[in-house]
Protein backbone atom coordinates (compact mmCIF):
# COMPACT_ATOMS: atom_id res chain seq x y z
CA UNK A 1 0.00 0.00 0.00
CA UNK A 2 1.29 3.69 -0.84
CA UNK A 3 2.67 5.20 1.91
CA UNK A 4 0.39 8.23 2.50
CA UNK A 5 1.49 12.11 3.83
CA UNK A 6 -0.43 11.10 7.04
CA UNK A 7 2.79 8.51 8.17
CA UNK A 8 4.44 11.01 10.47
CA UNK A 9 0.80 11.84 11.98
CA UNK A 10 0.25 8.10 12.61
CA UNK A 11 3.86 7.95 14.03
CA UNK A 12 3.03 10.73 16.57
CA UNK A 13 -0.46 9.16 17.66
CA UNK A 14 1.39 5.86 18.05
CA UNK A 15 3.71 7.53 20.47
CA UNK A 16 0.53 9.36 22.31
CA UNK A 17 -1.01 5.97 22.63
CA UNK A 18 2.03 3.92 23.82
CA UNK A 19 2.88 7.16 26.43
CA UNK A 20 -0.80 6.97 27.56
CA UNK A 21 -1.09 3.10 27.71
CA UNK A 22 2.40 2.44 29.91
CA UNK A 23 3.23 5.26 31.32
CA UNK A 24 1.30 5.28 34.56
CA UNK A 25 2.79 1.55 34.62
CA UNK A 26 6.26 2.85 34.23
CA UNK A 27 5.89 5.39 36.91
CA UNK A 28 4.50 2.94 39.74
CA UNK A 29 7.33 0.12 38.79
CA UNK A 30 9.99 3.47 38.72
CA UNK A 31 8.62 5.08 42.08
CA UNK A 32 8.55 0.89 43.81
CA UNK A 33 12.16 1.10 42.93
CA UNK A 34 12.66 4.27 44.69
CA UNK A 35 13.26 5.76 48.32
CA UNK A 36 11.15 7.83 49.88
CA UNK A 37 13.10 10.75 49.17
CA UNK A 38 14.05 10.28 46.26
CA UNK A 39 10.12 9.92 45.24
CA UNK A 40 9.23 12.86 47.01
CA UNK A 41 11.98 15.33 45.39
CA UNK A 42 10.56 18.27 43.53
CA UNK A 43 12.14 17.61 39.98
CA UNK A 44 10.29 14.16 39.27
CA UNK A 45 13.54 11.44 38.89
CA UNK A 46 12.10 9.37 35.50
CA UNK A 47 14.32 6.34 36.35
CA UNK A 48 15.46 5.78 39.94
CA UNK A 49 18.80 6.90 41.00
CA UNK A 50 19.72 4.47 43.81
CA UNK A 51 17.70 0.65 42.23
CA UNK A 52 16.88 -1.07 45.42
CA UNK A 53 13.75 -3.34 46.72
CA UNK A 54 13.53 -2.72 50.10
CA UNK A 55 9.55 -1.21 49.11
CA UNK A 56 9.16 -4.96 47.77
CA UNK A 57 11.01 -6.48 50.97
CA UNK A 58 9.06 -4.49 53.66
CA UNK A 59 5.64 -5.05 52.10
CA UNK A 60 6.37 -9.02 51.71
CA UNK A 61 7.57 -8.73 55.56
CA UNK A 62 11.43 -9.37 54.58
CA UNK A 63 13.94 -6.82 56.54
CA UNK A 64 14.55 -4.73 58.75
CA UNK A 65 11.56 -2.16 57.19
CA UNK A 66 8.55 -4.68 57.79
CA UNK A 67 7.12 -3.05 60.08
CA UNK A 68 3.56 -3.40 60.93
CA UNK A 69 3.28 -0.35 58.17
CA UNK A 70 2.48 -2.76 55.43
CA UNK A 71 2.80 -6.47 55.55
CA UNK A 72 -0.11 -8.82 54.41
CA UNK A 73 0.58 -8.42 50.74
CA UNK A 74 1.74 -12.27 50.56
CA UNK A 75 -1.05 -13.50 52.02
CA UNK A 76 -3.30 -11.61 49.98
CA UNK A 77 -1.31 -12.67 46.85
CA UNK A 78 -1.87 -16.06 48.04
CA UNK A 79 -5.40 -15.19 48.73
CA UNK A 80 -6.53 -13.48 45.03
CA UNK A 81 -4.62 -16.52 43.07
CA UNK A 82 -6.96 -19.07 45.30
CA UNK A 83 -10.19 -17.44 44.75
CA UNK A 84 -9.45 -16.31 40.53
CA UNK A 85 -8.28 -19.71 39.65
CA UNK A 86 -11.27 -21.55 41.35
CA UNK A 87 -13.37 -19.17 39.53
CA UNK A 88 -11.78 -19.88 36.53
CA UNK A 89 -12.12 -23.36 36.69
CA UNK A 90 -15.68 -23.74 38.17
CA UNK A 91 -16.77 -21.04 35.05
CA UNK A 92 -15.23 -22.26 32.20
CA UNK A 93 -16.13 -25.90 32.55
CA UNK A 94 -19.95 -24.78 33.80
CA UNK A 95 -19.91 -22.81 30.68
CA UNK A 96 -18.47 -24.58 28.26
CA UNK A 97 -21.27 -27.76 29.17
CA UNK A 98 -23.61 -25.49 29.18
CA UNK A 99 -22.91 -23.25 26.15
CA UNK A 100 -22.37 -26.85 24.15
CA UNK A 101 -26.14 -27.78 24.98
CA UNK A 102 -27.30 -24.35 24.18
CA UNK A 103 -25.33 -24.18 21.03
CA UNK A 104 -25.86 -27.67 19.39
CA UNK A 105 -28.57 -29.93 21.12
CA UNK A 106 -32.56 -29.62 20.78
CA UNK A 107 -34.07 -29.42 24.03
CA UNK A 108 -37.59 -28.08 25.16
CA UNK A 109 -37.71 -24.83 26.52
CA UNK A 110 -34.14 -24.15 24.75
CA UNK A 111 -35.35 -20.67 23.66
CA UNK A 112 -36.41 -19.50 26.77
CA UNK A 113 -33.49 -20.73 28.79
CA UNK A 114 -30.97 -19.49 26.74
CA UNK A 115 -32.62 -16.11 26.50
CA UNK A 116 -32.58 -16.45 30.29
CA UNK A 117 -29.11 -16.47 30.95
CA UNK A 118 -28.22 -13.97 28.33
CA UNK A 119 -30.28 -11.85 30.18
CA UNK A 120 -28.21 -11.83 33.11
CA UNK A 121 -25.33 -10.28 31.05
CA UNK A 122 -26.99 -7.05 31.64
CA UNK A 123 -27.07 -7.04 35.02
CA UNK A 124 -25.60 -4.56 36.48
CA UNK A 125 -23.29 -5.22 40.29
CA UNK A 126 -26.38 -3.66 42.11
CA UNK A 127 -28.66 -6.18 41.30
CA UNK A 128 -27.42 -8.90 43.21
CA UNK A 129 -25.17 -7.27 45.81
CA UNK A 130 -26.72 -6.38 49.00
CA UNK A 131 -28.71 -9.33 48.37
CA UNK A 132 -25.60 -11.77 47.71
CA UNK A 133 -24.30 -10.45 50.94
CA UNK A 134 -27.13 -11.50 52.64
CA UNK A 135 -27.67 -15.01 50.82
CA UNK A 136 -24.04 -15.77 52.28
CA UNK A 137 -24.19 -14.53 55.14
CA UNK A 138 -27.60 -16.92 55.76
CA UNK A 139 -25.25 -19.42 54.41
CA UNK A 140 -22.25 -19.16 56.22
CA UNK A 141 -19.58 -18.36 53.88
CA UNK A 142 -18.84 -14.80 54.78
CA UNK A 143 -15.26 -14.99 55.26
CA UNK A 144 -14.54 -17.83 53.28
CA UNK A 145 -12.87 -18.99 49.36
CA UNK A 146 -16.20 -20.79 48.81
CA UNK A 147 -18.30 -18.29 48.92
CA UNK A 148 -16.17 -15.73 46.92
CA UNK A 149 -15.77 -18.19 44.54
CA UNK A 150 -19.52 -19.27 44.11
CA UNK A 151 -20.48 -15.26 43.57
CA UNK A 152 -17.23 -15.01 41.43
CA UNK A 153 -18.39 -18.19 39.00
CA UNK A 154 -22.15 -16.64 39.23
CA UNK A 155 -20.89 -13.26 37.69
CA UNK A 156 -18.80 -14.70 35.49
CA UNK A 157 -21.00 -17.44 33.94
CA UNK A 158 -23.03 -15.34 31.16
CA UNK A 159 -20.09 -13.84 29.68
CA UNK A 160 -18.32 -17.06 29.68
CA UNK A 161 -21.02 -19.24 27.95
CA UNK A 162 -21.58 -16.48 25.49
CA UNK A 163 -17.84 -16.48 24.35
CA UNK A 164 -18.01 -20.19 23.96
CA UNK A 165 -21.30 -20.45 22.38
CA UNK A 166 -20.03 -17.99 19.65
CA UNK A 167 -17.09 -20.60 19.54
CA UNK A 168 -19.52 -23.48 18.93
CA UNK A 169 -21.16 -21.20 16.32
CA UNK A 170 -17.90 -20.97 14.20
CA UNK A 171 -17.13 -24.83 14.19
CA UNK A 172 -19.34 -26.65 10.85
CA UNK A 173 -21.96 -28.27 11.84
CA UNK A 174 -20.78 -31.44 9.45
CA UNK A 175 -18.13 -32.29 11.70
CA UNK A 176 -20.15 -33.46 14.19
CA UNK A 177 -23.01 -35.14 11.66
CA UNK A 178 -20.23 -37.29 10.56
CA UNK A 179 -19.15 -38.34 13.99
CA UNK A 180 -22.74 -38.90 14.83
CA UNK A 181 -23.20 -41.50 11.41
CA UNK A 182 -20.21 -43.07 12.58
CA UNK A 183 -22.14 -44.21 15.92
CA UNK A 184 -20.65 -41.79 18.29
CA UNK A 185 -22.69 -41.07 21.11
CA UNK A 186 -23.64 -37.16 21.95
CA UNK A 187 -20.79 -37.19 24.77
CA UNK A 188 -18.62 -38.90 23.14
CA UNK A 189 -18.68 -36.70 20.05
CA UNK A 190 -17.96 -33.68 22.12
CA UNK A 191 -15.64 -35.11 24.23
CA UNK A 192 -13.67 -36.35 21.19
CA UNK A 193 -14.26 -34.43 18.86
CA UNK A 194 -15.85 -30.66 19.82
CA UNK A 195 -13.54 -30.35 22.61
CA UNK A 196 -10.11 -30.35 21.06
CA UNK A 197 -11.63 -27.93 18.06
CA UNK A 198 -12.52 -25.09 20.54
CA UNK A 199 -9.58 -25.48 23.04
CA UNK A 200 -8.19 -21.88 21.96
CA UNK A 201 -12.03 -20.27 22.79
CA UNK A 202 -11.81 -22.15 25.77
CA UNK A 203 -8.39 -20.38 26.26
CA UNK A 204 -9.74 -17.16 25.99
CA UNK A 205 -12.58 -18.02 27.98
CA UNK A 206 -10.30 -19.23 30.56
CA UNK A 207 -7.74 -16.16 30.20
CA UNK A 208 -10.57 -13.19 30.66
CA UNK A 209 -12.33 -15.10 33.20
CA UNK A 210 -9.11 -14.90 35.56
CA UNK A 211 -8.46 -11.39 34.95
CA UNK A 212 -11.71 -10.50 35.94
CA UNK A 213 -11.46 -12.61 39.37
CA UNK A 214 -7.99 -10.58 40.14
CA UNK A 215 -9.93 -7.57 39.59
CA UNK A 216 -12.53 -7.87 41.53
CA UNK A 217 -13.10 -5.30 44.28
CA UNK A 218 -16.39 -4.72 45.21
CA UNK A 219 -17.71 -8.01 46.59
CA UNK A 220 -14.66 -9.45 48.68
CA UNK A 221 -15.15 -6.17 50.08
CA UNK A 222 -18.38 -6.43 51.18
CA UNK A 223 -17.65 -10.25 52.06
CA UNK A 224 -14.65 -10.45 53.66
CA UNK A 225 -14.31 -8.86 57.26
CA UNK A 226 -10.93 -10.07 58.04
CA UNK A 227 -7.76 -10.38 56.15
CA UNK A 228 -8.37 -14.32 55.81
CA UNK A 229 -10.05 -14.07 52.44
CA UNK A 230 -8.64 -10.61 51.61
CA UNK A 231 -7.63 -10.44 47.52
CA UNK A 232 -5.17 -8.34 46.58
CA UNK A 233 -6.82 -5.27 45.62
CA UNK A 234 -8.76 -5.09 49.21
CA UNK A 235 -5.42 -5.38 50.71
CA UNK A 236 -3.97 -2.72 48.40
CA UNK A 237 -6.64 0.04 48.79
CA UNK A 238 -6.72 -0.75 52.81
CA UNK A 239 -2.83 0.11 52.40
CA UNK A 240 -3.73 3.16 50.32
CA UNK A 241 -5.92 4.34 53.07
CA UNK A 242 -4.05 3.86 55.56
CA UNK A 243 -2.10 7.47 55.68
CA UNK A 244 1.09 6.59 57.12
CA UNK A 245 2.25 4.17 54.40
CA UNK A 246 4.84 5.55 52.55
CA UNK A 247 3.89 5.87 48.57
CA UNK A 248 7.24 3.91 47.59
CA UNK A 249 5.89 0.92 49.31
CA UNK A 250 1.98 1.31 47.77
CA UNK A 251 3.88 1.57 44.35
CA UNK A 252 5.11 -1.86 45.56
CA UNK A 253 2.25 -3.46 46.07
CA UNK A 254 0.32 -2.47 43.34
CA UNK A 255 2.92 -3.47 40.44
CA UNK A 256 2.71 -6.57 42.29
CA UNK A 257 -1.01 -7.15 41.39
CA UNK A 258 0.03 -5.60 38.20
CA UNK A 259 2.89 -8.26 37.42
CA UNK A 260 0.49 -10.85 36.88
CA UNK A 261 -1.93 -9.69 34.28
CA UNK A 262 0.53 -7.84 32.27
CA UNK A 263 2.73 -11.51 31.82
CA UNK A 264 -0.62 -12.82 30.61
CA UNK A 265 -1.35 -9.42 28.50
CA UNK A 266 1.87 -9.97 26.93
CA UNK A 267 2.02 -13.69 26.31
CA UNK A 268 -1.54 -14.49 25.22
CA UNK A 269 -2.52 -11.31 23.78
CA UNK A 270 -3.95 -13.29 21.16
CA UNK A 271 -6.60 -14.88 22.47
CA UNK A 272 -7.45 -12.26 24.75
CA UNK A 273 -8.25 -10.02 21.58
CA UNK A 274 -10.31 -12.90 20.31
CA UNK A 275 -12.28 -13.63 23.49
CA UNK A 276 -13.45 -9.86 24.12
CA UNK A 277 -14.15 -9.68 20.14
CA UNK A 278 -16.39 -13.51 20.36
CA UNK A 279 -17.75 -12.15 23.73
CA UNK A 280 -19.04 -8.95 21.60
CA UNK A 281 -20.95 -10.04 18.42
CA UNK A 282 -24.18 -9.29 17.82
CA UNK B 1 -35.15 -42.95 15.00
CA UNK B 2 -36.20 -43.79 19.14
CA UNK B 3 -34.07 -41.45 21.20
CA UNK B 4 -33.65 -43.16 24.91
CA UNK B 5 -34.47 -41.61 27.88
CA UNK B 6 -30.72 -40.76 28.53
CA UNK B 7 -30.47 -38.84 25.15
CA UNK B 8 -33.14 -36.68 26.20
CA UNK B 9 -32.35 -36.19 29.69
CA UNK B 10 -28.85 -35.10 28.74
CA UNK B 11 -29.07 -31.52 27.05
CA UNK B 12 -31.07 -30.76 31.01
CA UNK B 13 -27.94 -32.16 32.90
CA UNK B 14 -25.62 -30.12 30.48
CA UNK B 15 -27.85 -26.79 31.42
CA UNK B 16 -28.34 -28.01 34.74
CA UNK B 17 -25.24 -26.36 36.70
CA UNK B 18 -25.43 -23.28 34.67
CA UNK B 19 -29.01 -22.79 35.62
CA UNK B 20 -28.62 -23.19 39.40
CA UNK B 21 -25.86 -20.62 39.80
CA UNK B 22 -27.51 -17.88 37.41
CA UNK B 23 -30.97 -18.80 39.03
CA UNK B 24 -29.38 -18.93 42.41
CA UNK B 25 -26.71 -15.80 42.26
CA UNK B 26 -28.19 -14.01 39.35
CA UNK B 27 -32.14 -13.99 39.40
CA UNK B 28 -32.86 -14.79 42.93
CA UNK B 29 -30.72 -11.69 44.00
CA UNK B 30 -32.24 -9.52 41.51
CA UNK B 31 -35.84 -10.38 42.50
CA UNK B 32 -34.76 -9.65 45.79
CA UNK B 33 -33.63 -6.72 45.61
CA UNK B 34 -36.56 -5.52 43.55
CA UNK B 35 -38.48 -6.71 46.45
CA UNK B 36 -36.22 -5.27 49.39
CA UNK B 37 -36.77 -1.86 47.40
CA UNK B 38 -39.94 -1.61 49.41
CA UNK B 39 -39.58 -2.34 52.43
CA UNK B 40 -38.00 -0.54 55.47
CA UNK B 41 -34.95 -2.38 56.56
CA UNK B 42 -32.93 -0.36 58.73
CA UNK B 43 -30.55 -2.27 61.24
CA UNK B 44 -30.58 0.90 63.55
CA UNK B 45 -34.25 1.35 63.48
CA UNK B 46 -35.45 -2.22 63.38
CA UNK B 47 -38.24 -4.05 62.74
CA UNK B 48 -39.06 -4.57 58.86
CA UNK B 49 -42.22 -3.73 57.35
CA UNK B 50 -43.62 -2.83 53.87
CA UNK B 51 -43.11 0.90 53.20
CA UNK B 52 -44.29 1.25 49.70
CA UNK B 53 -42.24 3.69 48.31
CA UNK B 54 -40.32 5.24 51.62
CA UNK B 55 -37.20 4.33 51.08
CA UNK B 56 -37.53 6.24 47.14
CA UNK B 57 -38.77 9.72 49.04
CA UNK B 58 -36.04 9.13 51.66
CA UNK B 59 -33.26 8.58 49.36
CA UNK B 60 -34.36 11.42 47.27
CA UNK B 61 -34.63 13.41 49.58
CA UNK B 62 -31.08 12.97 50.67
CA UNK B 63 -29.03 16.02 49.06
CA UNK B 64 -25.67 13.27 49.40
CA UNK B 65 -27.95 11.03 47.15
CA UNK B 66 -28.82 13.99 44.70
CA UNK B 67 -25.42 14.98 44.24
CA UNK B 68 -24.25 11.39 43.97
CA UNK B 69 -26.87 10.67 40.96
CA UNK B 70 -25.46 14.69 39.17
CA UNK B 71 -22.05 13.33 39.62
CA UNK B 72 -22.70 10.01 38.01
CA UNK B 73 -23.80 11.60 35.58
CA UNK B 74 -20.77 13.45 34.82
CA UNK B 75 -19.10 9.88 34.78
CA UNK B 76 -21.50 8.60 32.13
CA UNK B 77 -20.82 11.75 29.89
CA UNK B 78 -16.86 12.40 30.09
CA UNK B 79 -16.68 7.91 29.87
CA UNK B 80 -18.30 7.30 27.10
CA UNK B 81 -17.46 10.52 25.32
CA UNK B 82 -13.40 9.57 26.06
CA UNK B 83 -13.27 5.98 26.26
CA UNK B 84 -15.24 5.94 22.51
CA UNK B 85 -13.49 8.91 21.31
CA UNK B 86 -10.22 7.46 21.95
CA UNK B 87 -10.63 4.12 21.38
CA UNK B 88 -11.87 4.52 17.38
CA UNK B 89 -8.40 7.18 17.15
CA UNK B 90 -6.19 4.35 18.51
CA UNK B 91 -8.33 1.84 16.12
CA UNK B 92 -7.70 4.11 13.31
CA UNK B 93 -4.30 3.85 14.15
CA UNK B 94 -3.78 0.42 13.75
CA UNK B 95 -5.93 -0.22 10.68
CA UNK B 96 -3.66 -0.92 8.47
CA UNK B 97 -1.24 -3.61 8.96
CA UNK B 98 2.52 -2.39 9.55
CA UNK B 99 5.30 -4.05 11.38
CA UNK B 100 5.26 -4.14 15.02
CA UNK B 101 1.38 -3.82 15.46
CA UNK B 102 0.95 -6.94 17.23
CA UNK B 103 3.05 -5.76 19.77
CA UNK B 104 1.96 -2.25 20.31
CA UNK B 105 -2.15 -4.24 20.43
CA UNK B 106 -0.46 -5.92 23.41
CA UNK B 107 0.97 -3.00 25.57
CA UNK B 108 -2.30 -0.92 24.09
CA UNK B 109 -4.58 -3.48 26.16
CA UNK B 110 -2.74 -3.80 29.59
CA UNK B 111 -4.79 -0.88 31.25
CA UNK B 112 -8.10 -3.40 30.24
CA UNK B 113 -6.31 -6.17 32.23
CA UNK B 114 -5.60 -4.53 35.56
CA UNK B 115 -7.80 -4.11 38.43
CA UNK B 116 -9.64 -0.46 38.76
CA UNK B 117 -8.14 -0.38 42.26
CA UNK B 118 -4.71 -0.81 41.08
CA UNK B 119 -5.26 1.76 38.69
CA UNK B 120 -6.70 3.75 41.23
CA UNK B 121 -4.15 3.98 43.49
CA UNK B 122 -0.87 4.15 40.72
CA UNK B 123 -3.08 7.19 39.39
CA UNK B 124 -3.34 9.01 42.60
CA UNK B 125 0.12 8.85 43.14
CA UNK B 126 0.35 10.56 39.91
CA UNK B 127 -2.34 13.31 40.59
CA UNK B 128 -0.33 13.83 44.45
CA UNK B 129 -1.49 17.42 45.53
CA UNK B 130 2.53 17.13 46.55
CA UNK B 131 4.67 14.99 45.06
CA UNK B 132 2.46 14.00 41.68
CA UNK B 133 4.28 13.53 38.30
CA UNK B 134 1.40 15.55 36.86
CA UNK B 135 1.64 18.28 39.05
CA UNK B 136 5.83 18.90 38.72
CA UNK B 137 5.73 18.27 35.07
CA UNK B 138 3.30 20.75 34.32
CA UNK B 139 4.91 23.24 36.88
CA UNK B 140 8.34 22.39 34.83
CA UNK B 141 6.74 23.10 31.70
CA UNK B 142 5.22 26.49 33.12
CA UNK B 143 1.66 25.49 31.87
CA UNK B 144 0.73 26.00 35.79
CA UNK B 145 1.86 27.87 38.22
CA UNK B 146 1.93 26.38 41.48
CA UNK B 147 0.94 22.56 42.46
CA UNK B 148 -3.47 21.89 41.97
CA UNK B 149 -5.45 19.77 44.14
CA UNK B 150 -6.40 17.75 40.95
CA UNK B 151 -9.30 15.62 43.00
CA UNK B 152 -10.91 16.70 46.01
CA UNK B 153 -11.92 20.64 45.63
CA UNK B 154 -13.81 21.30 42.48
CA UNK B 155 -16.84 18.85 41.56
CA UNK B 156 -16.51 18.42 38.06
CA UNK B 157 -12.62 18.80 37.86
CA UNK B 158 -12.37 15.87 40.73
CA UNK B 159 -15.28 13.59 38.18
CA UNK B 160 -12.91 14.30 35.12
CA UNK B 161 -9.56 13.19 36.66
CA UNK B 162 -11.31 10.21 38.62
CA UNK B 163 -13.47 9.23 35.30
CA UNK B 164 -9.84 9.72 33.20
CA UNK B 165 -8.45 6.55 35.21
CA UNK B 166 -11.53 4.64 34.30
CA UNK B 167 -11.48 5.93 30.59
CA UNK B 168 -7.86 4.84 30.59
CA UNK B 169 -9.54 0.96 31.87
CA UNK B 170 -11.95 0.76 29.06
CA UNK B 171 -10.57 2.73 26.01
CA UNK B 172 -8.76 -0.82 25.25
CA UNK B 173 -12.09 -2.46 24.92
CA UNK B 174 -13.27 -0.16 22.31
CA UNK B 175 -10.42 0.09 20.59
CA UNK B 176 -10.37 -3.49 20.01
CA UNK B 177 -14.44 -3.61 19.10
CA UNK B 178 -13.86 -0.78 16.43
CA UNK B 179 -10.56 -2.47 15.04
CA UNK B 180 -12.26 -5.63 14.46
CA UNK B 181 -15.06 -4.44 12.75
CA UNK B 182 -12.42 -2.12 10.76
CA UNK B 183 -10.46 -5.23 9.71
CA UNK B 184 -13.92 -6.76 8.50
CA UNK B 185 -14.46 -4.21 5.71
CA UNK B 186 -13.34 -5.37 2.28
CA UNK B 187 -10.59 -3.72 0.98
CA UNK B 188 -12.60 -2.98 -2.59
CA UNK B 189 -14.36 -0.64 -0.65
CA UNK B 190 -10.99 1.57 -0.21
CA UNK B 191 -9.83 0.83 -3.25
CA UNK B 192 -12.53 1.71 -5.19
CA UNK B 193 -13.15 5.31 -2.29
CA UNK B 194 -9.81 6.35 -3.20
CA UNK B 195 -10.28 5.86 -7.23
CA UNK B 196 -13.27 8.42 -6.56
CA UNK B 197 -10.60 10.86 -4.95
CA UNK B 198 -11.29 9.97 -1.37
CA UNK B 199 -8.16 10.75 0.59
CA UNK B 200 -7.55 11.16 4.62
CA UNK B 201 -10.17 12.58 7.21
CA UNK B 202 -12.61 12.24 4.29
CA UNK B 203 -12.58 8.58 3.79
CA UNK B 204 -12.20 8.00 7.85
CA UNK B 205 -15.61 10.10 8.01
CA UNK B 206 -17.56 8.65 4.84
CA UNK B 207 -16.44 5.31 4.93
CA UNK B 208 -14.89 3.82 7.77
CA UNK B 209 -17.06 5.35 10.63
CA UNK B 210 -20.60 4.40 9.13
CA UNK B 211 -19.58 1.10 8.51
CA UNK B 212 -18.10 0.56 12.00
CA UNK B 213 -21.10 2.08 13.66
CA UNK B 214 -22.36 -1.24 14.74
CA UNK B 215 -19.19 -1.89 17.01
CA UNK B 216 -19.08 2.06 18.09
CA UNK B 217 -22.98 0.70 19.61
CA UNK B 218 -21.52 -1.56 21.45
CA UNK B 219 -18.67 0.12 22.82
CA UNK B 220 -20.91 2.80 23.90
CA UNK B 221 -23.31 0.37 25.64
CA UNK B 222 -19.88 -1.05 27.36
CA UNK B 223 -18.77 2.45 28.41
CA UNK B 224 -22.16 3.37 29.94
CA UNK B 225 -22.74 0.01 31.51
CA UNK B 226 -19.39 0.77 33.05
CA UNK B 227 -19.35 4.37 33.85
CA UNK B 228 -23.04 4.07 35.34
CA UNK B 229 -21.72 1.65 37.88
CA UNK B 230 -18.03 3.16 38.26
CA UNK B 231 -16.99 2.04 41.92
CA UNK B 232 -13.15 1.40 42.65
CA UNK B 233 -11.88 4.48 41.31
CA UNK B 234 -14.14 6.52 42.93
CA UNK B 235 -13.63 4.38 46.34
CA UNK B 236 -10.00 5.26 46.25
CA UNK B 237 -9.35 8.58 44.71
CA UNK B 238 -12.03 10.28 46.58
CA UNK B 239 -11.72 8.31 50.05
CA UNK B 240 -13.37 10.43 52.10
CA UNK B 241 -14.65 13.18 50.35
CA UNK B 242 -18.32 13.34 49.17
CA UNK B 243 -18.17 15.80 46.15
CA UNK B 244 -17.27 13.13 43.36
CA UNK B 245 -19.41 10.48 45.28
CA UNK B 246 -20.97 8.24 42.36
CA UNK B 247 -24.40 6.42 42.82
CA UNK B 248 -22.24 3.11 43.31
CA UNK B 249 -20.36 4.41 46.43
CA UNK B 250 -23.00 6.04 47.84
CA UNK B 251 -25.36 2.66 47.66
CA UNK B 252 -21.83 1.21 49.52
CA UNK B 253 -22.06 3.63 52.05
CA UNK B 254 -25.75 3.51 52.63
CA UNK B 255 -26.16 -0.41 52.85
CA UNK B 256 -22.69 -1.01 54.17
CA UNK B 257 -21.96 2.10 56.42
CA UNK B 258 -25.15 3.58 57.24
CA UNK B 259 -26.51 -0.13 57.25
CA UNK B 260 -29.76 0.99 55.87
CA UNK B 261 -30.35 -2.10 53.62
CA UNK B 262 -33.98 -0.59 52.48
CA UNK B 263 -32.42 2.41 50.96
CA UNK B 264 -29.75 0.56 49.52
CA UNK B 265 -31.78 -1.74 47.64
CA UNK B 266 -33.91 1.33 46.14
CA UNK B 267 -30.83 3.03 44.81
CA UNK B 268 -29.84 -0.99 43.40
CA UNK B 269 -33.11 -1.07 41.99
CA UNK B 270 -33.29 2.33 40.26
CA UNK B 271 -29.70 2.08 38.99
CA UNK B 272 -30.34 -1.09 37.94
CA UNK B 273 -33.65 -0.03 35.87
CA UNK B 274 -31.24 2.85 34.42
CA UNK B 275 -28.61 0.71 33.17
CA UNK B 276 -30.90 -1.69 31.78
CA UNK B 277 -33.03 0.65 29.94
CA UNK B 278 -29.83 3.29 28.76
CA UNK B 279 -27.98 0.09 27.15
CA UNK B 280 -31.55 -0.78 25.27
CA UNK B 281 -31.57 2.84 24.30
CA UNK B 282 -28.33 3.23 23.25
CA UNK B 283 -28.48 -0.25 21.35
CA UNK B 284 -31.66 0.71 19.49
CA UNK B 285 -30.68 4.03 18.17
CA UNK B 286 -27.06 3.71 17.12
CA UNK B 287 -26.95 0.52 16.52
CA UNK B 288 -28.23 -0.05 12.42
CA UNK B 289 -27.00 -3.20 10.38
CA UNK B 290 -24.18 -2.28 7.96
CA UNK B 291 -24.37 -4.72 4.92
CA UNK B 292 -21.29 -4.46 2.34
Amino acid sequence: MRRSKFGWLRGVGIVVLLLWSLFPVYWALNTSLMTNAEAQSSTPHFFPTHFQFSNYEAIFGIGPSSASTAGGIGRAVVNSSIESLGATLLTVVIAVVGAYAFARLRFRFRGPLFYVVLATLTLPVYATLIPIYEILTHLGLVNTYLGIILVYTSGFLPLAMWIMYNMFQALPVSIEEAATIDGASTLQTFRSIVLPLVRPGMAATAIITFLFGWGQFIFPLVLGSTNSTEPLTVALSALAGRHVVPYTMINAAAIVAIAIPAVIVFCLNRWIVDGIVAGSVK
Amino acid sequence: MRRSRRDIALPYAMVAPLLVFIGALALYPTVLTAYGAFVHNDALDPPNHFTGFGNFQSVFSNPQVRQSLENTGLYVVFGVLLSVGLGTFFALLLQRRFRGRGIILALMVLPWALPGVVEGVIWSWIYDPTFGVLNSTLKSVGVISQYQLWVGTHQIESIFFISLVQVWQITPLAAILVLASMQAIPGELYEAASVDGARGWTLIRRLTLPLVRPALAIAVVEGLVMSLNIFDQVYVLNAGATNASSLMTETYQIAFNDLNFGQGYALSLLATVTTIVLSLLAVRFIYRKVEF
